[in-house]
């Protein structure tokens, strides 16, 4: 993989807007001497993914969002949401959402296999995923940037299309890292990715040797068209609640996780409730 | 303020002679204890009147060690040792070449903590010395884990080995002892592989990874370790990134060669037959790691420390030319 900027640019010029490219360009990141920053983000490649999937964005799973507002526009921050759907879209179409509706490019947390992947770790992380450990994270926090985080991890995207909207095991690293680092969280609900791709079975061995942590065998090749709902709630300040020196302490970051845990099932709730069918 | 006198071992390497000139330039330096393996008509293709000195030592011999630091090191009143010698070669094997390496630096620490008029020693390390893995962060600080990999040929374990030597070392004697972690320094006669890897027209790389590399000008080198060597009152471990921070692709590019992107598999019997038909220095064995994920050194400790910064990005050859076929 060695798409160069500048190919990438050209690309992003024929299929992007005088303004969206406007914009892209204007991004504030650390560039660290040729356009990429450390952990390998580039603006010509933002511009290419968002080039290469509004589409996807806006006619195929016609994404509605709630509560934009409550993304910050700037400062360091944490989106914290349920993740499901065999395929990570859901990650794509909040990093798309947050991109066109928020003009802020958030850095995608994700597991430690992923950067392992050819091609694909080089081109998500050019987009501005980062491998989830603790120093990127926290290096990321202390730079001022948005994060997205899904606590459930893998457990989430492979849960069974019978627990569908069921959190799954809700990891706290997030909210410690919310408190040490004077980060507000913002928890957000997807509504339609669960039921985009129900899995049968999943072959575990020779996802293995994939270098994945299993291979899901999905009922539908490819997403269905369901439409997605995303819903912002209100920034969770932790840490007005709690002292930095508190995100020590494992009782006090399980509350805190536990909050914003309760705060993504409300906006589930409510946007099952209001919502009028998988595909509208 | 005036800072006496500055022993510079490695002073016939690039960094130790741009070092020494360096040192020379700033009057409050009195001498300049300038310590070679070469003998002195081939050692420093300068002079500087009585501020140089000049002296050939063995530094793989504690009894050479001893000798200069209580002979002439005394008599010149050095304040501050700038310890820079380190083998070079990937070939260099066996008890003489850790005696050099690891050996010259423990005898140093000792006779430095018990000498009458040195009192801060500086250690250049390297960025090698940390692990590089898929679940360790990106941006590396001075607490990441180090390289213990048990397969790792002796050129970076005694480089491991000198660094937490030094490290061991710290706050037990009134002796300021500082270590830089030097990113890499993508010049000839360092020790660089991967300069030794560009030195190809077509450079193999593992199709599908493009990792985003840290590397470090001369100009930097030296300026980090003059400001090192002048921060009187502070010791630690700190690291020195460059002005440089760019994805391998890229990095292959501007040195004006192609890439090559091959399997994973054929790049170690690739780079074998490459080392064995050309005698060249790189392993992929012990860059594979470097080549497939992203790690840059973080230099906020050295920016609060001794106030480095990088400024001087590499004068990059293909760059330059386009640069000069524009004019």
């Amino acid at each position: 993989m060695s798409l160069s900027p500048v190919i990438a640019r050209r690309f992003a010029q024929a299929v992007l807007t005088p303004e969206e490219l406007e914009w892209v360009d204007a991004i504030p990141y650390t560039n660290t001497g040729h356009g990429y920053d450390p952990f390998g983000m580039h603006p010509a490649f933002v511009a290419t993914g968002l080039g290469l999937f509004k589409k996807l964005h806006s006619s195929y799973f016609r994404v509605k969002n709630y509560g934009i507002e409550n993304v910050p526009k700037s400062g360091n921050g944490i989106l914290a949401g349920n993740h499901s759907g065999t395929l990570p879209t859901d990650g794509m179409m909040l990093w798309l959402d947050v991109v066109r509706n928020a003009q802020r490019v958030p850095r995608p947390i994700a597991d430690h296999f992923v950067p392992t992947l050819p091609y694909l770790g080089v081109l998500f992380s050019r987009g501005g995923m980062v491998g989830g450990s603790r120093g990127n994270v926290r290096a990321l926090l202390q730079a001022g940037e948005l994060l997205m985080i899904f606590p459930e991890g893998v457990p989430g995207i492979g849960k069974p299309f019978s627990e569908r909207y069921q959190l799954q095991d809700w990891r706290v690293g997030h909210a410690e890292l919310a408190i040490r680092h004077s980060a507000p969280v913002i928890p957000v609900a997807f509504i339609g990715p669960e039921e985009q791709m129900p899995q049968v079975a999943r072959l575990e061995r020779f996802g293995k040797v994939l270098g994945l942590p299993y291979l899901p065998i999905p009922a539908s090749p490819i997403p269905l068209p369901v439409r997605y709902h995303i819903h912002y709630g209100e920034p969770i300040a932790l840490h007005q609640d709690y002292r930095p020196e508190q995100a020590d302490d494992p009782e006090v970051v399980n509350e805190a996780a536990h909050r914003v845990k309760t705060a993504v099932q409300g906006l589930i709730e409510r946007g099952l409730e209001i919502r009028e069918g998988v595909f509208r | 303020m005036s800072l006496g006198g500055v022993l510079v071992t490695g002073a016939t390497t690039p960094i130790g002679e741009r070092l020494c000139r360096s040192l020379l330039a700033d009057q409050n330096v009195d001498h300049v204890l300038a310590v070679g393996h070469h003998p002195p008509e081939r050692a420093l293709p300068f002079s500087h009147g009585e501020r140089l000195v000049y002296r050939q030592v063995d530094l793989s011999r504690s009894r050479a060690v001893h000798k200069l630091l209580f002979g002439i090191a005394r008599d010149l009143k050095i304040q501050v040792v700038m310890h820079l010698s380190m083998h070079r070669s990937l070939q260099g094997r066996g008890s003489r070449v850790h005696a050099h390496n690891v050996d010259s630096l423990r005898s140093l620490l000792a006779l430095s903590e018990r000498h009458p008029t040195i009192r801060r020693l500086v250690f250049k390390s390297h960025f090698e010395v940390y692990q590089i893995q898929h679940n360790l962060p990106v941006l590396i600080t001075e607490d990441h884990p180090l390289n213990m990999a048990g397969g790792a040929p002796q050129w970076l374990r005694d480089r491991v080995e000198a660094d937490i030597t030094a490290c061991t070392r710290m706050g037990l004697s009134d002796l300021e002892i500082m270590v830089l972690r030097c990113a890499e320094v993508l010049a000839p006669g360092t020790g660089s592989q991967l300069f030794d890897y560009l030195a190809s027209s077509v450079c193999m790389r593992p199709a599908g990874y493009d990792p985003v590399l840290n590397l470090l000008s001369l100009s930097d080198v030296v300026r980090a370790l003059e400001l090192a060597c002048k921060s009187s009152g502070t010791q630690g471990v700190v690291n020195i990134p460059g002005a440089d921070s760019l994805p391998l692709s890229e990095c292959i590019h501007r040195w004006g060669r192609t890439s090559l992107p091959l399997p994973d598999l054929l790049l170690s019997p690739a780079f074998r037959i490459r080392r064995r038909l050309r005698g060249a220095q790189f392993s992929y064995g012990m860059n594979r790691r470097r080549f497939h994920y992203a790690a840059v050194a973080d230099g906020t400790r050295a920016a609060e420390l001794i106030g480095y910064h990088p400024e001087n990005p590499i004068d990059w050859p293909a760059e330059a030319q386009e640069l000069g076929s524009q004019r």
